[in-house]
């Protein structure tokens, strides 16, 4: 008999010892597809919910070069509006994205927030006289502070900004550098720091100094292919446009030679203004490639979304020469992805998969559940199919198996995927048709009474 | 008796072009889109001069002159690519010429009349 868990689990047990709890959510961080800033203030939320270590607030600098500013400060202002975050967070089935959107409606609702005092403290990271806060992160040392107005390691400015005579400063280290630092308080309650707080904070400011530094090499990487990317796009414009520009050029020539019949000017007037209609279509598609930014990722219905895209009148003028058939499984759950993205993800699908069919042929589309947390968009067409060979270089931009596409279509839909931690899978077969599945994090929409 | 051509392009307006500017130079241009028809008309046709393309759709030119190098070792090959910079690539250098793509087609027939000795 075997047992499954996933990996990721959707909802925090209330019951669960609460370091298990804390570790499980920040341990999180790594994995979700979130920003660095929605994710460092999950790790704060853990750190200070009532479920979490418990602490009332957190703040968080990181360092920027040779500099430790402050970033994010997350708690509550008052002991009412304490009870009230806590209580928010204890609602049984809050996972991790529900604490996501609470953050992020906190962040946009509160223009005062503690944050934007914060971010004016800027310390020099590598001080050998640095002050408290800066001194634990320079000594790479967990420094917890009491009676902080008679200690003078103290940073006066810091300590007019924080106002408590107690709290503790954790250093965030990832292979031996200092990323940035958390300072812990427990300015409502007053409730003295323990010993077993210091121990489990400490290893949160482990987990929490590897996060920040995976998430910005994976944000380094990301620059790096974009420019790798942008080096072939260089390359691949010359081709582009040069063909074009050579048919444009050939057939004038011929245009200005003398005695040409008619009927063959109006045949190389008719190709050139095609060639520049499709100079046309690669700047413009050149252009939207490189502008497309991607938003935060967010739940939604995906059902409205499909019937808009099938239902388009350039979706169904295509439809025409087609047998197209969407099936969907009822009341699908939501999806986390980027609307306006999502839309074109799912365009950009339909029109490979009519391209690559001849007419006749069947393009279906079906959403199902996967399991309790996935989605499944599958795009599948009765079309030529594709070798293995064309299969591993899908998701390169610029190659194609068109003969007027560009190679931008399937890069995007990966991007897409990829900002909201879904994924994308292909089978196919040469002259057996192509099927695109789209993976996407999903959750049940909450019952309406 | 005219010399044959094969064209290997898969741009149908280029195709059309280069097929109609080399036949007015007194050549028989065969036009084929792809590298797998190539070879289809090569085993059908003795070519005294094949003009390819490099980035095509399935197989690519380099890929086309690797396989022509296995079969026939005789035929002159012209490459004529939009890419400068395959030139770089050392499987480039065993055409007998690198021609990048022009709306003027001077440099092509010149070297055509080089290689086929005219």
């Amino acid at each position: 008999m075997i047992e499954k868990y996933s990996i990721l689990s959707p909802g925090f047990e209330r019951d669960a010892p609460r370091e298990l709890m804390l570790l499980s959510i920040i341990s999180q961080s790594f994995f979700q597809p979130f920003s660095l800033e929605d994710n460092l203030l999950v790790i704060l939320t853990a750190l200070t919910s009532g479920s979490g270590v418990g602490f009332n607030r957190a703040m968080i600098f990181l360092k920027h070069g040779d500099r430790l500013k402050g970033e994010m400060w997350l708690g509550p202002r008052s002991a009412e509006e304490a009870g009230l975050i806590w209580e928010v967070l204890s609602t049984p089935g809050i996972g991790y994205v529900e604490i996501v959107e609470h953050n992020r409606a906190l962040v946009s609702k509160n223009e005062d927030t503690l944050s934007a005092r914060l971010k004016g403290l800027v310390y020099a990271a590598d001080d050998e006289k640095a002050l408290i806060p800066a001194y634990a992160a320079c000594r790479k040392e967990i420094i917890h502070v009491r009676q902080a107005s008679s200690e003078p390691l103290v940073d006066r400015r810091f300590l007019n900004l924080i106002g408590v005579e107690e709290f503790l400063c954790i250093p965030l280290i990832a292979r031996d550098d200092v990323v940035g630092e958390i300072i812990l308080d427990n300015a409502i309650t007053r409730t003295p720091i323990s010993p077993t707080d210091v121990k489990l904070a400490g290893i949160c400011g482990l987990m929490a100094g590897n996060y920040i530094y995976s998430a910005t090499l994976h944000r380094k990487l990301l620059d790096m292919e974009k420019m790798a990317a942008m080096g072939e796009m260089a390359l691949f414009v010359t081709h582009q446009l040069r063909n074009p520009i050579v048919a444009i050029g050939g057939f004038t020539e011929q245009l200005l030679k003398p005695d040409v019949p008619e009927e063959k000017k109006a045949r190389n007037l008719t190709i050139i203004r095609d060639e520049i209609r499709r100079l046309e279509d690669i700047i413009y598609q050149m252009g939207h490639f490189l502008k497309v930014s991607l938003k935060e990722p967010v739940y939604f219905d995906p059902a409205p979304a499909i019937a808009a895209v099938v239902g388009s009148p350039a979706i169904q003028a295509r439809a025409k020469a087609y047998a197209l058939n969407v099936k969907l499984e009822p009341c699908l759950p939501e999806i986390l992805s980027d609307p306006t993205s999502f839309g074109e993800v799912l365009r950009n699908l339909l029109d490979n998969a009519f391209d690559a069919t001849p007419a006749g042929g069947t393009v279906t589309v079906r959403g199902y559940r996967k399991s309790p947390t996935a989605l499944v968009l599958s795009i599948r067409d009765t079309g030529r199919g594709m070798t293995n060979p064309d299969k591993g270089y899908l998701f390169r931009p610029f190659f194609t198996t068109k003969e007027k596409g560009m190679g931008l279509g399937l890069p995007f839909i990966k991007r897409v995927m990829d900002t909201c931690g879904g994924k994308i899978e292909v089978q196919s077969r040469v002259g057996k048709g192509a099927m695109f599945k789209l993976i996407f994090i999903s959750r049940e929409k909450e019952s309406t009474p | 008796m005219k010399k044959k051509i094969l064209l290997v392009e898969d741009e149908r307006a280029l195709c059309l072009l280069y097929e109609e500017e080399l036949s007015k130079e007194g050549y028989d241009i065969t036009a084929v889109t792809d590298a797998e028809a190539a070879l289809a008309k090569l085993g059908e046709i003795t070519f005294d001069l094949i003009i390819t393309d490099i980035r095509m759709p399935g197989k690519n030119g380099i890929e086309l002159i690797t396989q022509i190098m296995g079969l026939r070792k005789d035929i002159p090959i012209i490459i004529n690519s939009a890419y400068q910079s395959y030139k770089e690539d050392f499987m480039t250098w065993a055409a007998d010429a690198y021609v990048v793509k022009s709306s003027s087609l001077d440099e092509l027939k010149a070297r055509i009349k080089q290689l086929l000795g005219e």
